[in-house]
């Protein structure tokens, strides 16, 4: 699960804060040896850090066999048999609705609670919102581990266990969102909310309105991060997600490696469960980036 | 283009299963009918194959009791504890769950016995030891509907390349054998040690052999360290440190395929299902032999049964259901389409006609299922990572198994 | 507490203006905005709070799923004192931090001082570095558990160096190296960006004034780089310790605790004893010492790294 991490201070909204433009200044004309040094540097990094999703996509287009080093790195002798029986013989594409469901839900829920607390801590008063807020700060530091068994206690209670909103629910409950939450709209101008409100909007037109349109970049941000954290969940689905039907891709395919499944199908699970989170990654890269080095949210 | 093509599969598929999940769990809305739900396991490994035995079995048991819905879910190998403990103690456990021996136990309190719900003949149909193997203060726990018997198998084109015809009847034949097959680059044998493996089918039956066994009698301590057990673990050290097995497996064991057993490097291997290896040894090529023998000749054999919880809403049709399930003509299908033995002496022998799977299911006799002690699973959790550190030479034989004697003490308490 | 730099980072504006705190809230504002609250604030009082709190409680009692609870008081924790594999646990968590940390930082600062200013291809090259950070470490684990095979490229990579070849996997000193090593690629990344922001925001002149005074690159970077970045430095360190100290994911998949438990994390004990074993109250005990452990590592960053703040 998700929020185990203090948050950071604050999240500004990218238009309160213009970043300088990347310029080339004197400091860098060092000369030709420090550009090909730095560009060697650079490409042994890029190819070090993409050498496993090579090795896990050619590996996983082999007929089963054994595996050896170099030769199987070639993208030669070719086969999809292991998709085929991945996807024919084994759950993942169940797996996949199942992590779908986990990941969607969780989004759409977390910005939803998230933003309407977050509005009411940074724009309203009302009794007892220090001490509220101080107790979501205060139990972030309690590592989720600790409140991990607590919390299959009462979903097992509750007949959660082996159920979506079992797996669900309790990963609605995100601090680090709402404070989140609260720092950006913190920063938007009174005035905005006030204008509508002399206008007679209810508070909760005010709400859908004004303040949802507004916080639109954070709610990109958090949610891209959010449903990052559900894809890539490992432990609570495992305690949760228990049959065969209710595993999440992350848990599916460790119960296959777990099972002895040939490497090339293993390694198959992998890539479909991959593409989804590289897909996301491609069209949302502004917002992963972004969002780490404006808020410095958990990756 | 092929690749695009299958994409697009994959993303109809996606659709269609999230369409799936999201109109599932709306099961219970019918007029006067009782559901049963029983939890089962890959018992056949293709899983389209094994929901299409019990969608048949459920069907056919249907038209006899058409009040009775049936709802079968499949739960993986691994973890299958953690989920059916969890599960009773929230009160959300199954009315029928497959269970073997060794976890009748752990569940002993929790299980309703079967035997009213078992006419005399299909109770006297079982072979006397199975019946006794899943009983528990003379009160059958389960309903048996198969039975294994994990012999080892060896490698016909291993042994030819070796030069070698005979194939080992004790555990000291493959230490004679050995440096034979190390010296043509094969290893005799394999010896897999990770958390993933159950001693059952690995250290146990050396074990047993051995004349050692795990628990005391009477089940208060462990007996593993004993003489029996230093000799098996001594065993095994020599097979590791004269370089006779691969080393590796004693640590992590990747899939088959990845290992010198799947390419067709080892003698012969006694923790391996036959199914497993069919495809890379070539099924013509897999030699069955007896189980071992050293002191005595035993070895790990299993009995699945099916057992009814306490917990189960409505008792009657859960008995019939297990009754329908495990009579013969089920039994035998099952067992057919998952290559395990019949419990039962009226379906015969099932597979006299083939090489492999006949010597085997003529060692059901001889098969153990393993300690029958509610604290099984918890002690082979602590001695494991013992006899991986004798085997890796961080500790002696004597010392590794005290120190998992020492480990296991509180967990018996 | 940890926070990004003050300067990093705006100061959020105090909610609620210094005139209108003055006026209480009207009963009915309190109300509406009580009602915003609420769905977030029963979810976390019945998810977050109290299991928290329950959590630190049942370390204290002998709990067991289908079995009777009963008050243990600290017999718990003596017994986790009395038990070596804690001890093993604790000993493998402290040292795969104490190596993944600044390995992990140093490839940070490193690939954001490279990938720093604009130039043809910065910005694929830092997409390429975060990728692993968006990537499960199951899936990691699966593939990394190939590349340190026994003959599989870091094996035989070691080889030619004339390092120990053979699977570091399959021995008990080299394991947690190995599962350093796949910390490493997986969060790097995220410490870059981090670092890469706060770069970004040092003023050039800084830097061009050190460099009309003829500072080396190093002494640029020693005397006005990185005092510049201490703080960004501090929040990565608390970050990577944090996510250090809870691994597990990876240790599941690719060495299930071994070989001979020299991988074996206190997350691992943990979840072995309460979803493996049940012994939920033995399980909390541990999770109680990895709070307390968090707690004094945090101060500890907090007195030295941090200390000029």
């Amino acid at each position: 699960m998700t929020d185990t991490i203090t948050p950071p201070a604050a999240a500004a909204p990218a238009t309160e804060r213009p970043r300088r433009a990347w310029r080339p200044y004197r400091a860098d004309r060092a000369g030709r040896g420090w550009v090909i040094g730095r560009t060697a540097l650079l490409l042994a990094g890029a190819v070090l850090t993409l050498f496993p999703f090579y090795a896990m996509v050619v590996l996983s287009l082999k007929p089963t066999g054994p595996v050896t080093f170099p030769d199987s790195l070639l993208p030669w002798p070719f086969s999809t048999e292991a998709y085929d029986q991945v996807i024919g013989a084994k759950s993942v594409l169940r797996w996949m609705g199942n992590t779908l469901v986990y990941s969607v839900v969780s989004v759409v829920g977390v910005l939803l609670f998230a933003s309407m607390a977050g509005y009411a801590f940074a724009k309203k008063r009302f009794p007892g919102k220090e001490t509220m807020f101080w107790s979501f700060l205060a139990m972030l530091m309690v590592p989720y581990h600790v409140t991990m068994i607590p919390t299959f206690i009462i979903i097992s209670e509750l007949n959660g266990v082996d159920t979506y909103w079992g797996m669900i629910v309790p990963t609605l409950a995100n601090a680090q969102a709402v404070f989140l939450m609260r720092q950006f709209i913190a920063s938007l101008p009174d005035s905005l909310f006030e204008a509508a409100r002399l206008d007679g909007c209810s508070e909760w037109r005010v709400y859908v309105s004004i303040v949802l349109p507004l916080i639109k970049p954070i709610l990109a941000t958090l949610g891209v991060f959010v449903f990052l954290w559900h894809w890539n969940d490992f432990l609570w689905p495992l305690i949760v997600g228990q049959s065969l039907d209710m595993r999440t891709l992350t848990t599916g395919i460790a119960s296959l490696q777990q099972e002895n499944v040939p490497l090339n199908m293993l390694l198959a699970g992998s890539v479909v469960a991959f593409v989804p989170i590289f897909m996301a990654y491609l069209i949302g890269q502004r917002y992963f980036q972004e969002g780490v080095s404006t808020t410095g949210i958990k990756g | 283009m092929r690749v695009r093509k299958r994409l697009s599969a994959v993303a109809v598929a996606l659709v269609a299963a999230l369409v799936a999940t999201g109109c599932g769990g709306s099961g219970s809305g019918g007029s006067g009918k009782t559901t049963v739900t029983m939890w089962i396991y890959p018992v056949i490994v293709d899983e389209a194959k094994h929901r299409a035995h019990w969608d048949e079995t459920v069907k056919a048991f249907q038209s006899a009791n058409s009040n009775i819905e049936v709802k079968t879910e499949v739960f993986p190998w691994a973890n299958r504890d953690q989920a059916l403990a969890t599960a009773i103690a929230g009160n959300k456990g199954p009315d029928v769950v497959y269970l073997i021996p060794d976890q009748l136990p752990k569940y002993a309190r929790n299980i309703e016995p079967v035997d009213k719900y078992l006419d005399d003949a299909a109770k006297s149909d079982y072979h006397e030891n199975l019946t006794k193997s899943v009983s528990i203060d003379g009160k059958m726990m389960g309903a048996p509907i198969l039975t294994s018997a994990a012999t080892p198998i060896c490698n016909k084109k291993v042994f030819a390349a070796v030069g070698e015809t005979t194939y080992p009847t004790s555990w000291n034949d493959l230490l004679t054998l050995a440096p034979k097959f190390k010296a043509k680059g094969y290893d005799i044998a394999a010896y897999p040690g990770d958390s993933k493996q159950t001693l059952n089918q690995t250290f146990y039956p050396l074990l047993w052999s051995a004349g050692g066994d795990v628990f005391s009698p009477d089940g208060t301590s462990v007996a593993f360290n004993s003489d029996a057990g230093k000799k098996a673990l001594t065993f095994v050290k020599q097979l590791v440190d004269g370089g006779y097995v691969d080393k590796s497996l004693i640590t992590n064991v990747p899939s088959i395929e990845q290992t010198r057993i799947g390419q067709n490097k080892v003698g012969c291997v006694w923790h391996v299902p036959v199914a497993e290896v069919e495809k890379l040894w070539g099924k013509e090529n897999i030699q069955a032999v007896p189980h071992l023998t050293d002191v005595k000749q035993i070895g790990y054999g299993t009995v699945g049964s099916l057992s009814m919880l306490k917990g189960a809403k409505n008792k009657e049709a859960a008995g019939k259901w297990i009754a329908f399930a495990t009579n013969a003509e089920n039994t035998k299908k099952y067992d057919l389409a998952s290559n395990f033995f019949s419990p039962r002496k009226s379906t015969g022998t099932l597979y006299a006609g083939d090489p492999v799977l006949s010597v085997q299911e003529q060692q059901v006799a001889t098969s153990t299922v393993g300690p029958l002690h509610e604290k099984a699973r918890d002690v082979q959790g602590v001695l494991f990572p013992e006899i991986q550190a004798a085997l890796l030479g961080k500790k002696s034989v004597e010392q590794a198994l005290d120190d998992a004697a020492k480990a296991a003490a509180p967990l018996l308490r | 507490m940890v926070a990004l730099p003050e300067s990093q980072v705006r100061r959020p504006r105090r909610p609620g203006s210094e005139v209108r705190r003055l006026r209480r809230p009207s009963a009915r504002e309190a109300g509406t905005a009580l009602l915003f609250v609420l769905p977030f604030l029963l979810l976390f009082a019945i998810f977050r709070f109290t299991p928290a709190i329950a959590g630190v409680i049942l370390g204290f009692t002998d709990y067991t799923i289908g079995g009777d609870t009963s008050w243990a008081g600290l017999e718990n924790f003596r017994r986790l004192i009395d038990d070596p594999t804690f001890w093993s646990a604790l000993r493998v968590t402290v040292l795969f931090t104490a190596l993944s940390v600044p390995l992990s930082m140093l490839a940070s600062l490193g690939m954001a001082l490279l990938t720093r200013r604009a130039f043809r291809g910065a910005k694929l090259f830092r997409s390429i570095f975060f990728l692993p950070v968006v990537t499960s470490l199951v899936l990691a684990g699966v593939v990394f558990t190939w590349v340190f095979a026994d003959g599989g490229p870091w094996s035989r990579a070691m080889g030619a160096l004339g390092l120990p070849a053979g699977s570091w996997l399959a021995d008990s000193a080299l394991v947690v190296p190995a599962l350093v090593l796949v910390s490493v690629w997986s969060r790097f990344g995220y410490g870059m960006l981090i670092l890469l922001a706060r770069l970004q925001d040092i003023p050039a002149e800084l830097e061009e004034a050190a460099l009309t005074d003829g500072a080396s690159a190093w002494q640029r970077f020693r005397y006005v780089t990185l005092p510049q970045l201490r703080p960004a430095l501090f929040f990565v360190a608390i970050i990577e310790t944090t996510v250090s100290f809870q691994v597990f994911d990876m240790i599941y998949v690719m060495t299930g605790g071994g070989p001979v438990r020299s991988s074996y994390s206190l997350v691992y004990l943990l979840y072995d004893q309460g979803f493996k074993y049940f012994d939920l109250g033995y399980a909390s005990a541990v999770g109680v010492a990895l709070f307390v452990m968090t707690i004094v590592v945090a101060l500890i960053q907090r007195l030295t790294l941090g200390r000029e703040e």
